[in-house]
């Protein structure tokens, strides 16, 4: 099994790639190059792992989900906590790593797309700590169902750009940076949220993501002495199942399962499931599994979560998925909402609408396993910044 | 000769600077389209530019995006804009025509766009497929038709000389880092630029993006082939689409091309 992708153009298989106006050519190869060096550039790595260490209080721990493994009575269960990572989810894995390139680059402005607002909060976060300009694009519908986030933003310094066109959504926050950038482009450096865009980001996000993955190597071994059986994690973009799977994908035995939100039902059209109901497209820079019409133009999405919110998904998945290394299923709204709420009564825990997917899986795999096995959810983010959702959603008076 | 070639050795015969219109196809409706087509050739563009709308248009400003939306409400696709060139060339059989537009759009209909010369179009240029890569890989081969590149002022030096030999009819030179509709031209920059590509090729050099009135047209026709107007006219065509009296639509051009002369 091959994890050395992508080639040296930017592919996973026919996947991925650098499609963009020409005038950000300078700038992705800038990056390319600056990546390449200090990747394996051990003050480099010492300043990220530190950083990882200290600041964003890594590694996170992997935990036994008791009363959920009695529940199902099957395999034991295992929670990743990324949730308990500082800004509350896997995305500041990235952001501390983007903004160390950013630094080495002598880059002096920030700007980033956000859908959630887990991104958008994890950047300002970065940005303020080195004390650079940043600017956060956000949908004009994701502000409102995020507010708390966009306020958290603004506390930290950034500066928040409503995105009004097309859908009002993540995909229109990523046109609306990648427009800022092109006319930005020297000073300006873009953080991107995930495993998408124009190569390097897809094998950027991932590496940065991958701490997740490595941790769980150890902890598995330390744990329960062997590798999971199962590894599962919500997809939007892709970065916190990239980034857990991504150390796994030669190790053919530990099988990888990524959940797409499935919103309305696929049947109804209504959804965010490219990897289950889209076609091979190019959209923000890379070709990948897209939900469009026949005549190729982007389709609207629907989920309940903002950060699945995205017609388009990571490169590798879309390859991991056609050499079938990776199983991709998808959850309904409303399969997601009990599961949010039974993650809240049997452990405790407030995972993101996000996170709340990889869950709603259980219900269908844990009847098929047995008890000597193990299975491991991501718990990309926590939840407070749903909770006005929730509320909204279950039409609930406080 | 192809069209595109014809028409620029024509007007090099005669000491003129080329115009190149772009309009956004069924923006505000087709058969408007193909009126605004005829319009802007009588009123003094040399080649036209038909935008091909895209709900994710990366590389345009909020005028050309929002003609994109107005556009794809009508259900625009490629194949009716292939229609349209083909009824635009009962009656204009010399003006050349370029589709502009994104990979996604042209990769859906790419045996449509492979047949597409010999239903009337020129050439294409595709935004957001970088210039040394060649659109055959992408399963786009028809030798008649022109692939137009852009190259911007954050194009290496190398990647020119890579560009230029995949690119044919004519380089589009950007004359700003930024969307189309912006405003920050730097002339020197531009010149010197366009200097370097003439140094190394011979093929025509036009010069957009930014080119809002005389001056500019003036200042970067001065150094190149020509220049290419977008944003300005789209603006014009959606602010007359109402009443679709255009005729602020053709004294805009006619402005600009006399300014170029
Ligand atoms: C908690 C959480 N999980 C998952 C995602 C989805 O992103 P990705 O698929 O890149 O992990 C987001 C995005 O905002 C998020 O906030």
């Amino acid at each position: 099994m091959k994890d050395n992708l992508p080639d040296k153009d930017g592919f996973f298989g026919e996947y991925g790639g650098k499609f963009v106006p020409e005038t950000l050519m300078y700038a992705l190869n800038e990056l390319e190059q600056t990546y390449k060096t200090l990747k394996d550039n051990n003050d480099f790595n010492a300043e990220f792992h530190k950083d990882l260490a200290e600041f964003v209080g890594r590694p996170s721990p992997l935990y036994f989900a008791k009363r959920l493994t009695e529940h199902y009575n099957t395999a034991s269960i295992w929670l990743k906590r990324e949730d308990l990572n500082h800004t509350g989810a896997h995305k500041i894995n990235n952001t501390v790593g983007q903004i160390l390139l950013a630094k080495y680059m002598g880059k002096k402005r920030i700007i980033a797309e956000t859908g959630a607002g887990q991104h958008g909060v994890a950047t300002a976060t970065v940005a303020a700590r080195l004390g650079l300009d940043c600017h956060i694009y956000m949908g004009s519908e994701d502000v409102r169902r995020q507010s708390l986030n966009v306020y958290r933003m603004k506390l930290l310094g950034a500066e928040v750009h409503e995105v009004n066109s097309g859908s009002a959504t993540l995909k229109d926050a990523l046109n609306e940076a990648l427009r800022d950038w092109v006319t930005n482009i020297e000073d300006t450096y873009y953080i991107i949220g995930s495993v998408t865009g124009p190569h390097p980001y897809p094998m950027i996000v991932r590496d940065f993501n991958a701490v997740v993955g490595y941790e769980l190597i150890d902890q598995s071994q330390e744990s329960f002495g062997r590798m999971p059986d199962s590894i599962i994690a919500c997809v939007g973009g892709g970065s916190n199942a990239m980034g857990i799977f991504y150390p796994f994908i030669k190790m053919d035995n530990v099988e990888l399962i990524g959940v797409e939100a499935a919103g309305k039902g696929i049947e109804t059209g209504e959804h965010a499931a490219p990897l289950n109901d889209g076609t091979p497209g190019v959209l923000h820079g890379a070709k990948s599994y897209l939900m469009q019409d026949e005549s190729g133009q982007v389709k609207g999405t629907a989920s309940i979560s903002a950060g699945l919110d995205y017609p388009g998904v990571g490169p590798e998945h879309s390859w991991l998925k056609d050499i079938k290394r990776a199983k991709y299923v998808a959850v309904s709204d409303d399969e997601v909402m009990k599961a949010f709420h039974m993650v809240n009564k049997m452990e405790g825990i407030l995972p993101a609408l996000e996170t709340a997917h990889a869950f709603a899986y259980l219900d269908e795999l844990m009847p098929k396993m047995n008890e000597d096995q193990h299975i491991v959810i991501n718990v990309s983010g926590r939840g407070d910044k749903d909770l006005n959702s929730v509320v909204e959603i279950e039409d609930i008076k406080l | 000769m192809k069209r595109i070639e014809k028409k620029l050795k024509e007007l090099s015969q005669d000491n003129q600077k080329a115009f190149v219109g772009y309009i956004v196809a069924g923006d505000p409706d087709l058969k408007t389209s193909l009126e605004l087509m005829h319009l802007s050739v009588d009123s003094g563009v040399d080649i036209l530019e038909i935008g091909v709308p895209f709900t994710d248009p990366i590389a345009e400003g909020p005028t050309i995006q929002q003609a994109h939306d107005r556009s794809l409400e009508n259900q625009t696709n490629l194949q009716k804009i292939v229609d349209l060139v083909g009824k635009f060339r009962e009656k204009d059989s010399n003006t050349p025509i370029i589709l502009m537009g994104y990979i996604n759009n042209f990769l859906i209909y790419k045996d449509l766009i492979n047949r597409s010369h010999d239903l009337g179009v020129d050439g294409v240029l595709v935004v957001d497929i970088p210039g040394e890569l060649s659109l055959e890989d992408y399963g786009i081969d028809n030798q008649d038709l022109d692939v137009i590149s852009l190259v911007s002022p954050t194009t290496s030096k190398d990647r020119v000389k890579e560009i230029v030999k995949n690119s044919t009819g004519f380089i589009y030179y950007v004359t700003l880092r930024g969307v189309t509709g912006s405003s920050n031209l730097d002339g020197n920059e531009i010149e010197q630029n366009i200097k370097y590509i003439k140094s190394i090729s011979s093929i025509p050099v036009m010069a957009g993006f930014g080119i809002k009135n005389s001056d500019d047209a003036k200042l970067l026709s001065s150094f190149s082939d020509g220049i290419v107007i977008g944003s300005s006219i789209v603006e014009l065509i959606y602010k007359n689409s109402e009443n679709k009296d255009f005729h602020e639509v053709s004294d805009y051009i006619s402005t600009m091309k006399n300014a170029i002369r």
